[in-house]
């Protein structure tokens, strides 16, 4: 059997698309000037309430859900432009942990669920997330240990989870569990509940904050756990956050592009432009061209997931092993192009930096989707 | 099935579609016996020459060259754009090549964006129907990356021009009738304003057309040397000194970063990450498939994600909106650069998953696949070299596309 890569011809792109991404950019610009966002990391804030709120009340965190779920019932191309918009503005806070959240709960829940849990979380009033990892890297299906065991009428929770975004201002968190049959089912646990502790990481991208959470004995009722195939659900979750993951990076390592050239331009040695040297013009065209690649598979699985493509999958895979290359050789050439004050704090480039190192690993990383990818190939030739 | 293109195609060209390939199962030629060229770089011989010609000349009288084209220069004026259709349908069916490519792909688009209505009408039909095979002469021993270097010269004599120059690397110039030239025929001008475009007759007396070996043994290209060799008045393209502008067009054609060609393509192999990947289920490694190293799996993938990328690039370049950073060039211009590239990244890795027998080369009875592996990796630097390197292809991107400093 051959797999056929269909993307509908005309990536479906209308002038909605266009205004959604002018609005963005127009509205990170004024909100979010590269010195507001240095201001925060320095001040070491979490959650900048008032930032969380605007961005709810544009409509952004339930975007793709449906509208009689609170969301805007937008497509996904829609979701990869903004992503890519707040990529390039390193949006700090909680946003991708509410995003996946509200992914798993569609595609995992009942509708009497999804109306229990969407609407507060597509209008920013319940902060959510997605506890994904677990320690020692595993978020996939046979790796999952943390268990669920049936108990009075309930569900009893045990495991650990680690790097959730936003998790410790989070009022719900999803999360896999194992059953003693074997099964994975997703489970929405309401926060706090006794019996789940959760504690701040210090991580590398201090924009995007993460904590690790220990379900301990967690008692919860029948209903927490999501009605749909849980792992199913993970996977329909894995491939649509990480074609959103891969818009996003898409976006920050347009932005080292546009600072790495525009240093290149600016900057004299041997009195001229470093970037008159093809030593130093050249790698800021490979990192054009990777980025360009990158943005086409992310739109293409953008499109195919807005047409419900079989294709889309493959394409959310190619497009988060290549944008999370991609995105870690902008900034690392970016770093180096930008020579001694690259390697300084005042440099902007190190939040990029750090950015990518941290969402090269989450949902997966190139070596992870090639693995992947190698199996779909060598099972149709 | 459909294929990715073929998802929102309308039912008139998905018709079509059905149509062209039903065509070219019927009438795509069974392999001749001698060795067949697998890009129009290496046509040496008559016999493989005139089975080329005599395909292309097929396809072409079965309506399917030259759709783009207005009817009166002998093409079909077909609104629906449909040229893309049938290229595509000729390379998945792996049906050889269309011999004129230079004809088909570069000079005849030229013609048809600057000749005057005569020329139209005395060359286009016949580069369709491959009755003129057509050259290029651009390239000189001096002049390659740096191409506005040139020195071969036009000078008027009577109504007509006689040339004097030497080119080099001039592919299918032992069998072409015409040649699209550039020589300067202002030498006191700038060395961007006296050039001009030429539409030159390869059997006029001066010409001397010299083999030069690729560095895979076989024969293909050329250098062409100018003794005062006469050219008629209208073998003037555009204007007098426009020739730079012109030849512009021509590499825009040539780098594949424009449509409105006449058809087809300049492969017949069409070398996929498939291709390799079913190669390496085939040999062995290590006593086990090379399919499943992971190694080999790795980068299998890896060319697969980039392969996917350049076309899905091709796909979105051609929607105006999704050209998200408004540099609506970049993705027409990096093609070349990162296609020839892929190829030979490819080439070379399926020379690695033949292992040791990557070394047996044509005529060897062992060899996989007629060694069609390692001689499509050494031609693959005809592609990363020829039309403007790589290494020109950044500096272009880099200046055109990102606004850094020149190069000069």
């Amino acid at each position: 059997m051959t797999l056929r890569l269909e993307v509908p011809t005309d990536f479906g792109f209308t002038e909605e698309h266009a205004l959604l991404r002018a609005e963005a950019r127009r509205f990170l610009a004024e909100r979010l000037p590269i010195a507001e966002l240095r201001r925060q990391v320095d001040a070491g804030v979490r959650l900048d309430r008032g930032l969380w709120k605007e961005i709810a009340g544009l409509g952004w965190v339930g975007l793709v859900l449906p509208e009689r779920f609170g969301g805007a019932g937008l497509g996904w191309l829609h979701l990869g432009i903004l992503m890519e918009e707040m990529g390039r503005r390193l949006v700090p806070g909680p946003f991708l942990g509410s995003l996946l959240a509200g992914i798993a709960i569609e595609r995992g829940a009942g509708d009497a669920q999804r109306e229990r849990w969407l609407p507060a979380i597509a209008s920013g009033e319940t902060i959510a997330s997605l506890a994904l990892v677990e320690p020692g890297g595993a978020f996939e299906g046979a790796a999952i240990t943390a268990s669920a065991d049936p108990a009075d009428g309930g569900f009893v929770l045990r495991g650990r989870k680690t790097h959730v975004v936003g998790g410790a201002d989070a009022g719900i968190v999803v999360a896999a569990f194992r059953e003693p049959s074997g099964r994975i089912s997703l489970f929405a646990v309401d926060l706090p509940a006794p019996g789940v502790a959760i504690e701040d990481e210090v991580s590398i991208d201090p924009t995007r904050p993460t904590a690790r959470i220990a379900f301990d004995g967690v008692r919860v009722g029948a209903g927490a756990r999501l009605d749909g195939d849980g792992s199913r659900a993970l996977a329909e979750t894995l491939t649509r956050g990480s074609a959103a993951l891969a818009a996003e990076q898409v976006g920050g390592a347009e932005a080292v592009l546009q600072l790495t050239r525009q240093y290149a331009i600016d900057r004299k040695q041997f009195d001229r432009p470093i970037g008159f040297f093809q030593a130093v013009k050249h790698p800021i065209v490979d990192m054009m061209c990777g980025i360009e690649l990158a943005r086409s598979l992310a739109c293409g699985a953008a499109a195919g997931l807005d047409a419900d493509t079989p294709a889309a999958p493959v394409h959310a895979r190619m497009a988060k092993a290549l944008a999370s290359d991609v995105y870690a050789q902008a900034v690392r050439k970016g770093v180096q192009l930008h020579g001694g004050y690259g390697f300084t704090w005042d440099c902007d480039v190190h939040l990029y930096f750090r950015r990518a190192l941290w969402s090269r690993p989450m949902l997966g990383d190139a070596i992870h989707h090639r693995k992947g990818l190698a199996s779909a190939l060598g099972g149709e030739a | 099935m459909a294929r990715p293109e073929e998802a929102t195609e309308s039912r008139e060209n998905a018709e079509f579609r059905r149509q062209v390939r039903a065509w070219i199962q019927a009438n795509q030629p069974a392999h001749p016996g001698f060795k067949l060229p697998q890009t129009f770089l290496e046509v040496e011989s008559e016999r493989q020459f005139d089975f080329l010609r005599e395909w292309q000349r097929k396809v072409y009288d079965a309506g399917y060259l030259g759709l783009d084209w207005p009817a009166e220069y002998g093409g079909h004026s077909d609104p629906h754009k449909r040229q893309r259709i049938v290229s595509q349908e000729l390379n998945r069916a792996g049906a050889p090549f269309l011999v004129n490519v230079i004809g088909l792909q570069w000079a005849g688009p030229t013609i048809l964006a600057y000749g005057s209505e005569e020329q139209k009408r005395k060359y286009l039909k016949n580069i369709l129907s491959c009755e003129d095979v057509w050259c290029q002469g651009f390239s000189e021993p001096g002049a390659g990356s740096d191409l506005a270097g040139l020195q071969a010269s036009a000078t008027r004599e009577g109504e007509g021009w006689v040339v004097t120059g030497h080119k080099v690397w001039t592919t299918l110039a032992h069998f072409a009738k015409w040649m699209i030239l550039l020589a300067r025929t202002d030498p006191t001008a700038h060395k961007y304003a006296g050039i001009s475009y030429f539409l030159f007759p390869m059997d006029a007396p001066g010409v001397t057309v010299q083999p030069l070996v690729k560095m895979t043994g076989e024969g293909g290209f050329n250098q062409v040397i100018f003794d005062r060799a006469p050219m008629p008045a209208d073998a003037l393209l555009g204007q007098l000194g426009q020739g730079w502008q012109i030849a512009m067009t021509t590499l825009t054609f040539e780098r594949g970063a424009a449509e409105g060609t006449g058809g087809g393509s300049a492969t017949s192999t069409a070398e996929s990450v498939r291709a390799v990947a079913a190669l390496a289920k085939r040999m062995r490694r290590d006593g086990s498939p090379a399919a499943a190293d992971p190694v080999i799996r790795d980068r299998l993938a890896q060319l697969w994600i980039e392969e996917e990328a350049l076309r899905l690039t091709a796909q979105r370049a051609r929607v105006a909106g999704l050209n998200m950073d408004d540099r609506p060039l970049a993705t027409r211009l990096m093609n070349k650069l990162v296609f020839s590239e892929l190829g030979q990244r490819l080439t070379e890795l399926a020379c690695e998953v033949l292992g040791p027998d990557a070394v047996l080369w044509l005529g060897d009875p062992s060899a996989p696949d007629k060694a069609e592996w390692p001689r499509a990796y050494l031609n693959s630097f005809g592609v990363t070299i020829g039309g403007g390197t790589s290494e020109v292809q950044r500096n272009i991107i880099g200046e055109r596309v990102l606004g850094l400093p020149k190069t000069k």
